[in-house]
């Protein structure tokens, strides 16, 4: 009964909130808080049922055999329900400071809590089909948040391209469905994992798996699919904490932790998901260190943040992938909240050039922030040292040396940039008030700086009253959340300290073994840890000497200049995925639609229903020419077809008869 | 006594002859009504005999389908005569054009 609650709350909310947001006003808020806060609840009281063996489950619809659809709450899911409710709530909470004076504010929270329905919908079934409904509705929740502020064109181009880019995942998970369906003959997990072995043969696996990864590949932004997540940072703070930092972007993770049986029988899709999920740590955190916006900067960070987790389900180290996602759910989500309080309170500046200085300014942002980042950079005793370092160790384990070195760098790139963003935001002196052009800020509107007019203040729906930046402290609706996100930063890392810690009985048994043995690893995890500990010590060094020193410090107008100026095209345009794709699928298919409209649409089908209607036009005046009014005529002509008639038949049975 | 089908046949084909040679060359509507009713007379006539001279008696059925349906028509071509006539006050058929496509 409860896995009907916590599964049917969120729509109920979403619902109400969008039937009844003009009424609620700011009511809509607090009950859109509340039904997930409740939600969190539930989830919690289900603990003993979904740690128990098989977990719970409850059928919803038999309709063929094979197609069961019900829901199910096992401990995979139940790491995810937690998060998508607990910090969804908090978020939630967050988000009636954040959104306060939004003219859709009841739209928001009615967005939000649909959203919580669709992914709690893509965590709790037990079927291959549900999922897919969930991983299809996360995407229209995504694409409705993004394109929150509709009357920016930016805003809708951004939630366009995410949705169009998340399709093409579902499609892939789509072909994935059809061929386990075609194969076993039914869509719950549990008989596709008991059949799947004697259905596929091993290159047949890898097909499937590669349709499922294709799905994550667009959902967690893995490259190449990854484009869409930095534009999505179009739509409100808060989703950016929840959707593309928290929950949805780590859809992929669960997905490849669900099918984890299929994985450990597919070295190829192990190969290839670790591969890949290694390639984009990389690449984000490398892209991560060219970013001016405060949120593309976390943007960029959550891409590579997810390639380490999807490096961990890929390679086999499931509970470390996992683990990884949960952590990462509290960071992060803590670093767009941070983030957000910045944005708020100097009224919707993301560009950190002209941040800077913050720290006494807002220094309960800057402690928020400050943990977050030693989070992420994996500093000893925070959570993101533990599970990082599980991951990369796991790579390591596994025998996949090359993983484990680009896990290791990224891991020193990742401080790089995450230094920088706390140390040119919140250290020196304030810049808002120095002339953008000096900071090589060419484009003031291009580069995203909000025009100061009352007009364009209004028209871009966005809390019309600031109009000036002032530097208020956040409402407590804001900090609380925030406060709350920085305890399990700090301290759920110890959940898996140790080689038998909590975490890792939590998930004993749980996930298959990789089918071969693990190959062992060269070094111990002590030395793996003291190495990792050195590259990120060395990534601070380099982003202190660069910002924060005194020396830095001082000329840091014409530091930022410089660098804006000296920053690799290849960076700024982020490896040209954007343009690769507008050269190659882009260009060639409006060029197709060209051709079709100048020359198939007008020269074959519209030729096509003009010969139509020319040959009846034709034939009408043909038939037409026969209707001469005269009755006489007609009754001639039935004369002459009786003859006819008759003759045929006089003929033919003369002929018969003899 | 009985007279051979061949005269029967014969009586009917007259028939059917003045008939469509009424409907084809007069011009007065009532007139050609009236030679349709010959013609399905000469019709009959030759279901009747046949029917007699192989003994099926289907054909004495279906004569009786051939006046009903005989009835109908002169209740409805006499009610467009009537209507026309209302209308165009001379009774040459071929004026009664305005149907030509």
């Amino acid at each position: 009964m409860l896995l009907y609650l916590i599964w049917l709350l969120p729509l109920f909310g979403g619902v109400l909130l969008w039937a009844l947001g003009p009424q609620l006003r700011s009511w809509a808020g607090p009950i859109g808080s509340a039904l997930i806060g409740v939600a969190f609840a539930a989830t919690v009281m289900q603990w003993n049922d979904a740690t128990a063996p098989g977990g719970s489950h409850a059928v919803l619809v038999s309709w063929l055999p094979g197609w069961s659809f019900g829901l199910q709450l096992d401990r995979l899911s139940l790491i995810w329900s937690l998060i998508i409710t607990g910090v969804g709530f908090l978020i939630h909470v967050y988000s009636i400071g954040y959104m306060d004076g939004d003219r859709a504010f009841a739209r928001f929270f009615a967005y939000m809590n649909f959203f919580v329905f669709a992914m709690m919908t893509l965590v709790l079934s037990d079927n291959l089909v549900g999922l897919l409904v969930g991983w299809g509705l996360v995407g229209l929740a995504s694409y409705f948040l993004i394109g929150f502020w509709f009357e920016r064109p930016s805003a809708v181009a951004a939630a366009r391209k995410a949705f169009v880019m998340n399709v093409v995942g579902d499609v892939g998970i789509m072909f994935a469905i059809f061929y386990v369906v075609a194969k076993v003959g039914s869509i719950g997990y549990a008989d596709v994992f008991a059949h799947f072995q004697a259905a596929f043969t091993p290159h047949e696996l890898f097909l499937v798996c590669l349709g499922l990864f294709i799905g994550c590949a667009a959902k967690s932004a893995q490259i190449p699919l990854h484009t869409w997540l930095p534009d999505a940072m179009e739509g409100p703070t808060p989703v950016s904490a929840l959707i593309h930092a928290a929950t949805m972007v780590t859809a992929g993770v669960y997905l490849v932790a669900r099918f984890a049986p299929l994985w450990s029988a597919s070295a190829d899709a192990r190969e290839l998901v670790g591969a890949i999920g290694a390639l984009t740590a990389l690449a984000g955190a490398v892209l991560g260190c060219a970013q001016w916006d405060i949120k593309r900067i976390l943007a960029y960070s959550t891409m590579s943040q997810i390639g380490y987790m999807i490096m961990g389900v890929g390679i086999g180290a499931y509970d470390a992938g996992v683990f990884h996602f949960f952590t990462h759910a509290f960071f992060k989500a803590q670093l767009f909240l941070g983030s957000g309080i910045v944005i708020h309170a100097l009224a919707n500046e993301q560009d950190v050039r002209r941040m800077g200085g913050l720290r006494t300014r807002l220094p309960f942002a800057f402690v928020a922030m400050l943990v977050g980042v030693l989070a992420i950079s994996g500093v000893p005793g925070l959570s993101g040292f533990f599970s990082k370092d599980a991951v990369v160790y796991g790579a390591l384990e596994s025998g996949h040396p090359w993983l484990y070195a680009v896990g290791v760098v990224t891991a020193g790139i990742t401080a790089y940039y995450m230094f920088r963003l706390l140390f040119v935001t919140f250290f020196g002196a304030y810049r808002g008030d120095v002339d953008p052009s000096d900071l090589g800020i060419r484009h003031p509107e291009l580069a995203g700086i909000p025009s100061t007019s009352p007009a364009a203040a209004a028209s871009s729906g966005r809390h019309p009253e600031e109009e000036e930046p002032h530097h208020h402290a956040p409402s407590w609706l804001m900090s609380v959340p925030v406060g709350i996100l920085i305890v399990p930063t700090i301290a759920i890392g110890w959940l898996d300290a140790g080689p038998n810690g909590p975490w890792k009985q939590f998930f004993a048994g749980f996930f298959p073994r990789a089918s071969e043995a693990a190959a062992g690893a060269p070094i111990s995890e002590t030395i793996s840890t003291a190495l990792v500990f050195v590259v990120v010590a060395i990534g601070f060094a380099i982003a202190y000497l660069r910002y924060a020193a005194p020396a830095a410090l001082r000329e840091a107008v014409a530091r930022l200049r410089r660098e804006t100026i000296r920053m690799p095209a290849v960076l700024v345009n982020a490896y040209y995925f954007d343009a690769a794709f507008e050269a190659l699928l882009v260009r060639p298919a409006r060029a197709l639609g060209a051709w079709f409209y100048r020359s198939v649409d007008p020269h074959v089908i519209d030729a096509g229903v003009r010969e139509a209607a020319w040959t009846s036009q034709w034939l009408g005046h043909l038939f037409r020419s026969f209707e001469t009014g005269l009755v006489r005529a007609y009754a001639l002509s039935i004369a002459f077809g009786v003859v006819c008639v008759v003759a045929y038949y006089a003929f033919a049975f003369a002929g018969g008869a003899r | 006594m009985s007279v051979a089908p061949e005269n029967y046949v014969l009586l009917s084909a007259v028939l059917f002859f003045i008939g469509v040679v009424g409907v084809i060359a007069r011009r007065n509507p009532l007139i050609m009504l009236m030679s349709i009713e010959l013609l399905f007379n000469a019709a009959n006539l030759a279901l009747v005999t046949y029917a007699r001279a192989w003994a099926n008696n289907a054909g004495h059925v279906f004569a009786f389908l051939v006046i009903t349906v005989a009835a109908a028509e002169a209740a409805i071509g006499l009610a467009i005569v009537a209507v026309t006539f209302r209308r165009m006050p001379f009774v040459d058929i071929d004026e009664v054009s305005a149907l030509k496509g």
